[in-house]
């Protein structure tokens, strides 16, 4: 028996340099460098003015987007199995009528409501995820039908926005956890003023689920699985179906957590919201670096997918002279970009392997 | 049931919609034995051994196993009972690691949580068992399908499994990686494991088991030790006829004044060949031999443009054409046929019919689409001249069996009507009479002035066929040797030797 059964030891760099991480790295990367573009640019303007380097400038970033974050963290698991949903935003529309309509014209106490749009939602995904799986129907066909549907239904209980006024409600939205400093002798807050709120925790909590799901279980590791090749892991004995169900069960519940997270924001509900809001959703996973073929993708990169998308507008409000619409360039761009690289990558390590298969024959 | 018998079957009966798929079958194997599984494809191999991990099942019949009667109901069902199954193709994920690939589905928990240090040690132990030592945290595609296939083999046998079902392990490996997985075996096979082992190889079968069992048409035509029997009473068994009738092939004529087909100058491509010369004639057979990577599926590649070549010059017909590309190859018309027909030939899930108008489609371009009627006209020709065994033209390809799927490969190259054919590994992955079939048609198709590049692994083949077989190692071509009169022992001495002059001092 040769030499080494025990597992060799890795330096730190050949372990962190793998090529499945390079593009959670692209992604960091450009962030870093928009970001340190932006607070070399627009930071510091004075001592109580809103910099761009600001904390608050910051966190202000995870949180306008946090509701497709939320919904990002469930789309790059469907998108790790080799899948698509876009159903998310319609789903998450759809809460937030339910909730509106329930409390304001019926009455409910909103937390029954909130119940009530969750066994939805998540009854749909698992319904989209076992249609994928039984019935072979493609995700993007299934899924398409799912996001009408909802949309659907979501007009059908009003074509009118419903403003809902509840002390439950209220108190959820104004939940804040501010960011204080130590400073002679007591907690103040930090200035200019920055908190959390809970639509960020819920965001950065689901992030940390997410991971956990796909690093630390079964399930997760199945999901991978999946990507890589369905065929092969239903051979290896996986559970295909109750992974595939799980994943769009767990989609649809991160859709109607976007959706409360939405509702907390514009506090009503409307049947025409978060139009193409699945495709925000889409687009953060796959700037997180989520193969859109599956198999790869990380919870951290989908994270940094929404800081990414949220720091270009930031950048646009700074500057002040620019149309919103170029936001909208920006990230067009960028997605491209990231596609780019990404094809760059799998042929790049194609090649390497090739390489490495050539030497070892 | 003696001791020492790990399983038996008996009297096994699998009805097919008209067809009996197994007649009466009768398998045992016993503790420590690598037993061979023989038999044309259709024979009932796979039927056999689907009905044992509980694919299909019996009409009649009973399996005794350990001495308990069993009957599995599903793949799963069987793995649990200790039948691992390892398959042609590598049915792992290519996006994990080799370790994850490993244990995926019943990875070492720790508090809840996956225990990936664990993972990774007792995957590289047991690579180590199998004296490999690799980084199992590189991800399954990093390596090559020999270790891929021993991955495979890890997975199948770290559960206890007791029976270990190999079916075609070989047909994607060379001759060292073979012997690697022969001494597996070997090892695994002292530890008291019963191997079945399912090859078209017969030498293979010789080397490493120590009984076989011969079906034919779904029916038992024996069971015999490995010295009881030579190899030729052993394809006769399998295919019901002589050898020497199937194999009874010419060498294609090459008219005394044909002209000069393709010629090669210095041709080369960094990294993948260098300073190539051929010279080929109309309706000549060229054996291209040498190791996996050796060169030999890469020059095919710069001739056809899959590769571009960046030096030398390359010669069609007599005219100095430059090939960027593929379509530029299939213009001068060449036509070439992929090694790994999975990847680059077939597409399943599309019929015979369009499988085979493919390249023909190709090669007009998308605005001269091929109507009905043509495609059908093209398809019922070549299933009647190939015999490719299906009902109609209009069932998918990846319904059918290797070897008449390499016929429908064939057939779509046929179609385009070229003066350069290469093949690479035609024949791999089939059984004799098919692979008798295959070298017939290629010959006949020299007779009738095609001109055709033969690229195999298997020297006896290429020697019956060729008229002339380049060697080549490293990148470079380093013997032409005639196919008359050549022997096995000639090519594998230029191999060793990396020269003409190695062979011929032998």
């Amino acid at each position: 028996m040769p030499e080494g059964t025990t597992l060799r030891k890795q330096s730190l760099a050949s372990r962190l340099l793998k090529p499945q991480y390079i593009m959670v790295y692209a992604t960091v990367g450009i962030f870093l460098l928009i970001y340190l573009y932006g607070s070399f640019r627009f930071g510091k303007l004075g001592s109580n003015d809103i910099g761009f380097n600001s904390l608050r400038t910051f966190v202000n970033m995870f949180k306008d987007n946090a509701y497709y974050g939320i919904s990002a963290v469930g789309m790059t698991m469907v998108l790790i199995t080799g899948g698509i949903d876009l159903s998310v935003a319609s789903v998450a529309c759809l809460t937030g009528m339910i909730v509106a309509y329930g409390t304001t014209k019926l009455g409910l106490h909103p937390a029954v409501c909130m119940l009530v749009a969750m066994v939805i939602g998540v009854g749909l995904g698992v319904l989209q995820g076992a249609a994928i799986h039984y019935l072979n129907v493609p995700p993007f066909i299934t899924t398409l039908a799912g996001n009408f549907l909802a949309r659907g239904v979501a007009s059908l209980i009003s074509r009118e926005s419903i403003s809902i006024e509840h002390p439950m409600i209220d108190s959820l939205a104004g939940f804040k956890i501010y960011f204080k400093k130590f400073s002679e002798g007591e907690w103040v807050k930090v200035k200019p003023i920055a908190f959390i709120n809970i639509n960020l925790l819920v965001f950065i909590v689901m992030i940390i689920v997410g991971t956990i799901i796909l690093q630390k279980t079964r399930m997760g590791r199945n999901i991978y699985a999946i990507g890589g090749n369905e065929q092969s892991a239903k051979l290896m004995g996986l559970p295909v179906a109750k992974t595939k169900i799980f994943v769009y069960g767990f989609n649809g519940f991160c859709s109607v957590l976007a959706g409360y997270a939405y509702l907390l924001e514009v506090k009503s509900g409307w049947n025409l919201a978060l139009q193409g809001g699945e495709l925000e959703a889409i687009t953060c996973a796959v700037i997180g670096g989520t193969l859109l073929t599956g198999g790869v993708g990380y919870m951290i990169g989908t994270m940094f997918g929404v800081l990414l998308k949220s720091v270009i507008p930031a950048l646009i409000t700074f500057n002040g002279n620019l149309l919103s619409w170029w936001g909208k360039i920006a990230t067009g761009g960028l997605l491209a970009l990231f596609i780019v690289i990404q094809r760059i990558v799998v042929t790049a390590s194609d090649r390497s392997e090739a390489r490495a298969k050539k030497k070892k024959t | 049931m003696p001791d020492h018998c790990l399983l038996e079957m008996k009297g096994i009966e699998i009805q097919f919609p008209g067809v009996k798929a197994l007649d009466k079958v009768d398998f045992t194997l016993n503790r420590g034995e690598v037993h061979a599984l023989l038999g044309e494809n259709g024979a009932g191999k796979s039927t056999l051994i689907k009905c044992l991990t509980g694919v299909h099942h019996m009409d009649a019949g009973t399996i005794l196993y350990d001495g308990k009667e069993i009957k599995p109901t599903s793949p799963q069902d069987a793995f649990n009972m200790g039948i691992s199954t390892v398959y042609q193709e590598i049915n792992l994920c290519p996006n994990l690691t080799v370790a994850e690939n490993i244990f995926v589905g019943r990875q070492p928990m720790k508090r809840g949580a996956i225990d990936w240090k664990e993972i990774n040690r007792r995957a590289a132990e047991l690579m180590s068992r199998f004296h490999m030592d690799i980084d199992v945290t590189r991800p399954l595609s990093y390596y090559s399908t020999a270790i891929q296939q021993m991955v495979s083999i890890a997975r199948a046998v770290d559960i206890d499994a007791k029976i270990l079902i190999l079916d075609e392990p070989t047909s994607s490996l060379d001759d060292n990686e073979v012997k690697l997985l022969f001494d597996v075996m070997n090892e695994l096979k002292a530890e008291g494991m019963g191997i079945i082992f399912i090859t078209h190889f017969l030498d293979q079968v010789f080397a490493v088991s120590d009984r076989l069992t011969v079906l034919r048409n779904g029916q038992l035509v024996g069971s015999f030790g490995i010295n009881e029997i030579t190899k030729l009473e052993l394809v006769t068994k399998m295919i019901g006829k002589d050898m020497d009738t199937i194999f009874n092939l010419k060498r294609a004529e090459i008219a005394p004044d044909a002209p000069e087909m393709l010629k090669t100058d210095d041709l080369g491509t960094p990294g993948h060949i260098e300073n190539v010369n051929i010279t080929m004639k109309k309706g000549e057979l060229l054996g291209f031999a040498g190791l996996l990577g050796s060169g030999r599926t890469e020059t095919a590649e710069v001739i056809f443009g899959a590769v571009p070549a960046t030096e030398g010059k390359l010669t069609v017909n007599g005219k100095e054409v430059a090939i960027k590309k593929p379509l530029d190859a299939i213009n001068a018309k060449m036509a070439f046929c992929p090694e790994d027909r999975k990847r680059d030939g077939i597409i399943g899930d599309l019929s015979i019919r369009e499988n085979i108008a493919l390249a023909v489609q190709a090669r007009r371009g998308f605005l001269h689409p091929i109507s009905l009627q043509e495609q059908n006209e093209l398809a019922d020709k070549y299933i009647k001249m190939l015999s490719i065994a299906t009902p109609d033209a209009e069932k998918k390809i990846g319904e059918l069996s290797g070897g008449n799927q390499q016929k429908v490969i064939l057939a779509r190259w046929m179609a385009t009507e070229p003066d350069l054919l290469i093949l690479d590994e035609p024949t791999r992955g089939i059984d004799v009479g098919a692979k008798a079939e295959i070298q017939r048609l290629m010959l006949e198709m020299c007779n009738d002035g095609v001109s055709v590049i033969f690229i195999s692994s298997e020297l006896d083949e290429i020697i019956r066929c060729s008229n002339k077989i380049i060697v080549m190692r490293d990148g470079n071509k380093v013997a032409e040797v005639d196919g008359e009169g050549c022997t096995q022992q000639t090519i594998l001495n230029i191999i060793a030797e990396g020269t003409q002059e190695g062979g011929k001092t032998a």
